[in-house]
């Protein structure tokens, strides 16, 4: 009996010491819960909600733009993205992935071309490794037919799946392709710049013309919902209290751009010229129409990587500069244009009048100290307004060295000559008109020192640097007579119901002031190049419509073909429209820009007189 | 004393507080495993719980058989059934069983799937505890160690090469307190064990584990010496400390660098948040996000949204800490707490030594399977594939908890039968 006593003694010390150990570690368990479920409560909370939360961002419709009648010409497409769900591929089984992926790879249209690229599913079977929800790119900008074949297929398919983008499309190809620009991925280092601030990696955003000058207007703001999804990123439901805001759609906006005569500038420049034409209404700086020549198809950015990039090489690369919009871009000698503003500067300094003869007659050239300086023909004793219709070189030099650089480049200046005019698209140059100061700061490296007979040749334009929107804003706000207006682009800003939410307000940069007579005289000469018999501009004449323009070759490297400038102004007297045109390397420009300049008053006055009208605008 | 009187009298025994926390702590694991899986079985005679409510019902038939069974049977027949469970083992170990999920640890008949490492957990606990309830051990007898060393050594590697190192080590954690009841005391058991701890302790990868281990082997030396031990026997545990230790580190050296990931990411999930990591990492994130109250039946998301897998299973602890909280997880603890103590003092009414044998290894099961899963959803130890008592989902492992349920009835109510065969 004894010995049982001391069994049971023994049985309970044991049992004891069991239920000890149990409680033991009861009491470590609840420890580390309490940790966990109170210290570390926030986190965990957290932690949970981001794995059930999803932020979804809705992506905003990017506005549309139209030319001023309402005709689309920047609109959007549906672009099928075929994608693969990383967090099915990561759950699935080493083989059934293996097999997915050979699936993939051996997938052919009906042309027996592989419908994915196999280094591209490869990485991005990888990549979904590391990647908890979301979406990878399979196929970018995926044909109908490529979507088809795997949509009807799509059992055999798990985790891969068809979502749609919007991506712009541009109807009417190299149509002001320049003006319009063109969207493309956000580059690192347009993020960096304080103007992106709100934009984040992959965003699509303008680049180049309207796109980039207006991004923040025609981005809209993206919306974001907020979902309740499972471990497999399927959506579950919505989160009550979680406030969903909806995307706003951008900006739609109407341009000054004229769709006809557009078309009319397009098409009297042809694409194997380089050059370009503006054309706009010297009353409000409204552009009409503005080419640039070669031409580029914005609708290759919007296309999948290997194309984009195939045709983003062959621009880049060309020597012609396809990417240059020339007409804001491009900087050329004025050229005789800028007699214009030789005599423009010679008037107002009352040095000469309409009708002054200077000293020497034009016998084929000048003699200027030891320097015999040609004229293009011989003209004999001329005043003003014939030395302009004439476009005698003779002339001008004279009155340049009477006026001097200073004098002339001011009466340029007040027409916005060697500045940027502020145009609402980007890249736009200033150009430059030299005189003593700037030409010897300019040319301090190579030690070319200003001397007086650098007039002649600047007093003809040739040696200043002038873009073709700043010669279309000269001839037309000369002929004006009334200041210079801002040229610009836009006209009306839209939201997406259509209601007008801005509208860009005409703004005077310059008084372009001159007396009177300045102005009249100018006028008649302009006038004569056009309208008189032996113009340099006859060609740029319509009939019953009075134009009047100016004619300019460059010269610009020996033994080429001089750049063709034209410059005109319609009507004449009550000016509507003003264009100029500048084709380089392709001779005179009364001969070969002329017509150009023609065509595009044709194309807008056909409008304002629809079927051959009789009246007679003077 | 034959007859319906001794019945009467018997089921007087019968702890109806035990059975009481029994059907309460099923009750909650049926309710969880609801919760865990009702969005995804909609038909409810086909959905888990419903199974999980049949398993349990089956359980109780199979509880009260066993509860009926008369203590001399089961001594009678504990060795033939191990040597039956030991052959099953042999046939799924050696290839013959249904390799799913990768393992091989089903017996497949067809219209029942036999995990038999489940049953051999009960059949070793009685063949054990035939054995030890006949022969003391004695650390000084080496001898007296052969014959359980056998009984266990043998289930314990056939289970070990399906391979499934978590019930190996409920077979390690029977023995040990089979073996501290049988006589030893827990210093002989420090003793014991103590070349593992040289092998665990001696792992480069723990920090100043040289240190460690030195710490080790002088607690070693001063114990043996404190327990009086012969020479011999102070020099075989000590050289076989400093043995399994130098060749735990050379083990380590000689691996290569993915299979030293391997191990390493076993201890720490945490090395790999995407792969092993993941479930650890989502049970902490449902646990601590439940908070004190947690967040109401059918309400944890982390649940309800899949990001917690097996929760119906292994991790059915922690939809029980997203959906009530720290309160909930210990009042569960509780209820655990309770349960064992109510069998523990089976120990304390009968003195024979077969049934406290009995009672104690069942404890022990009991207790090794709460403390690895709860620890192992709250990322304290490596995850495991055991299952939580009463409250995971598995036809199996609930059988075997309901038959351990029925040998603990009938050890408290039939115990006092052995008592004159005592003494």
């Amino acid at each position: 009996m004894y010995k049982a006593q001391n069994e049971l003694q023994s049985r309970n010390l044991k049992s004891l010491v069991f239920m000890a150990a149990v409680a033991l570690v009861f009491s470590c368990l609840s420890v580390r819960l309490l940790y966990l479920q109170h210290v570390r409560y926030e986190e965990n909370l957290q932690s949970s909600d981001e794995n059930r939360l999803r932020r979804i961002v809705l992506k905003a419709e990017r506005g549309l733009i139209y030319d001023r009648n309402g005709t689309l010409l920047v609109g959007n497409r549906p672009s099928y993205q075929i994608v693969i769900k990383p967090a099915e591929i990561r759950k699935m089984k080493p083989d059934v992935k293996d097999s997915l992926f050979k699936r993939l790879i051996h997938l052919k249209d009906s042309q027996g071309e592989s419908v994915f690229d196999s280094a591209v599913v490869d990485t991005m079977f990888q990549r979904s490794a590391w990647k908890s929800h979301g979406t990878l790119r399979i196929l970018e900008d995926a044909s109908v037919e490529q979507v088809s074949i795997v949509e009807e297929r799509s059992f055999e398919f798990p985790g891969v799946t068809t979502v749609v983008e919007s991506r712009r499309s541009y109807p009417y190809g190299t149509l002001a392709a320049h003006l319009l620009g063109y969207t493309g991925e956000i580059s690192d280092e347009q993020l960096e710049r304080p103007e992106y601030a709100g934009y984040s990696s992959g965003d699509r955003v303008g680049q180049k013309g309207l796109e980039q000058q207006y991004d923040g207007e025609f981005r809209g703001e993206d919306g974001v919902k907020y979902v309740q999804v499972d471990a497999y990123g399927r959506e579950v439901g919505k989160i009550e209290g979680m406030q969903n805001v909806p995307s706003v759609p951008g900006y739609g906006m109407v341009t000054t751009i004229d769709l006809d005569i557009q078309k009319a500038a397009e098409e009297a420049l042809p694409d194997s010229v380089r050059g370009a034409v503006v054309a706009i209404d010297p009353r409000t700086g409204e552009i009409l129409a503005m080419v640039s020549s070669p031409r580029l198809d914005p609708n290759i950015f919007s296309l999948k990587r290997r194309e984009r990039n195939k045709g983003w090489a062959k621009v880049a690369l060309d020597s012609t500069r396809p990417l240059m919009n020339r007409a804001v871009a491009g900087v050329y000698p004025p050229a005789s244009v800028f007699k214009l503003v030789t005599s423009g500067a010679g008037l107002e300094h009352k040095l000469v009048t309409g009708q002054t003869h200077l000293p020497k007659p034009c016998t084929g050239g000048f003699t200027f100290g030891a320097r015999y300086q040609k004229c293009w023909g011989t003209h004999g004793n001329l005043d003003l307004v014939n030395a302009l219709r004439l476009s005698c070189d003779v002339y001008y030099y004279q009155l340049g060295l009477m006026l001097g650089m200073e004098r002339i480049n001011e009466f340029g200046n007040r027409f916005g000559l060697g500045h940027k005019l502020g145009v609402d698209i980007p890249g736009e140059k200033a150009g430059w008109l030299p005189d003593s100061v700037s030409f010897n700061a300019r040319n301090k490296r190579n030690g070319w020192r200003w001397a007086r007979g650098l007039i002649l040749n600047l007093s003809i334009g040739q040696g200043q640097l002038v873009t073709p929107l700043q010669e279309a804003v000269l001839a037309g706000s000369i002929a004006t007579g009334k200041g210079v207006y801002r040229p610009h682009l836009m006209k009306e800003l839209r939201d997406v119901d259509g209601n007008v939410v801005g509208r860009y307000i005409p703004e005077k940069i310059f008084e372009g002031n001159m007396s009177e007579s300045t102005h009249r005289t100018l006028l008649a000469g302009m006038d004569s190049v056009v309208n008189h018999p032996g113009g340099t501009g006859k060609r740029a004449a319509l009939p019953g419509i009075r134009v009047g323009g100016k004619s300019g070759s460059g010269e610009w490297k020996k033994g080429e073909k001089t750049h063709a400038w034209f410059v005109s102004v319609a009507p004449l007297y009550d000016p509507e429209i003003a264009v100029a045109v500048i084709q380089e390397a392709q001779g005179g420009g009364g001969s070969k820009s002329a017509p150009v300049c023609r065509k595009v008053m044709e194309a807008y006055f056909a409008k304002k007189y629809p079927k051959d009208s009789t009246e007679v605008k003077e | 004393m034959r007859g319906s009187g001794r019945f009467l009298n018997n089921t007087m025994k019968i702890d109806w507080l035990f059975l009481v926390l029994v059907f309460a702590l099923t009750s909650i694991g049926i309710t969880l495993v609801y919760s865990a899986t009702v969005n995804t079985e909609p038909i409810w005679y086909t959905s888990r719980w419903f199974k999980q409510i049949i398993y349990f019902g089956g359980g109780c038939l199979l509880a009260a058989a066993f509860a009926f069974v008369r203590i001399d049977y089961w001594q009678r027949f504990a060795f033939p059934l191990y040597f039956l469970t030991i052959a099953a083992l042999a046939f799924v170990a050696f290839g013959g069983g249904d390799s799913a999920k990768g393992a091989g640890r089903w017996i497949d008949f067809g219209f029942l799937k036999i995990q038999p490492s489940e049953f051999a957990k009960i059949t070793f606990l009685l063949a054990m505890s035939k054995w030890l309830s006949g022969h003391r051990v004695n650390i000084l007898k080496p001898k007296t160690f052969v014959m359980p060393a056998l009984i266990f050594i043998v289930p314990f590697a056939l289970v070990l090469k399906q391979p499934d190192l978590s019930t190996a080590l409920v077979f390690t954690a029977v023995t040990m307190v089979g073996l501290y009841w049988a006589g030893l005391s827990l210093l002989d058991l420090f003793l014991l064990v103590s070349p593992v701890a040289s092998v665990i302790l001696s792992y480069p990868q723990i920090p100043y584990s040289q240190v460690l281990w030195g710490l080790l082997l002088c607690v070693v030396f001063l114990a043996l010496l404190f327990r009086k031990m012969p020479r011999k026997f102070i020099i075989l545990i000590l050289s076989l400390n400093i043995i399994c230790g130098y060749a735990s580190t050379m083990a380590w050296n000689s691996l290569e660098h993915h299979q030293r990931e391997r191990v390493m990411t076993f201890v720490d999930p945490m090395r790999d948040p995407r792969g092993a990591g993941y479930q650890v990492i989502q049970s902490e994130v449902a646990i601590g996000s439940g908070g004190i109250f947690g967040k109401g039946f059918g309400e944890g998301s982390q649940t309800n949204l899949a990001f917690l897998p097996e929760e119906h299973t292994d991790f059915i602890f922690s939809v029980l800490g997203e959906q009530f909280g720290f309160f909930g997880c210990v009042f569960v603890l509780f209820l655990y707490f309770m349960f064992l103590w109510r069998a523990m003092s089976i120990c304390r009414l009968h003195l024979d030594p077969f049934v406290n044998h009995v009672v104690s290894g069942a404890c022990t099961i009991f207790f090794f399977h709460m403390m690895v899963n709860v620890s192992m959803t709250l990322g304290l130890m490596p995850v495991t594939g055991l299952p939580l008592p009463f409250l995971s989902y598995g036809g199996s492992f609930m059988l075997t908890c309901m038959m351990l349920v029925g040998l603990l009835v009938n050890m408290r109510y039939q115990g006092s039968q052995l008592e004159s065969n005592y003494d």
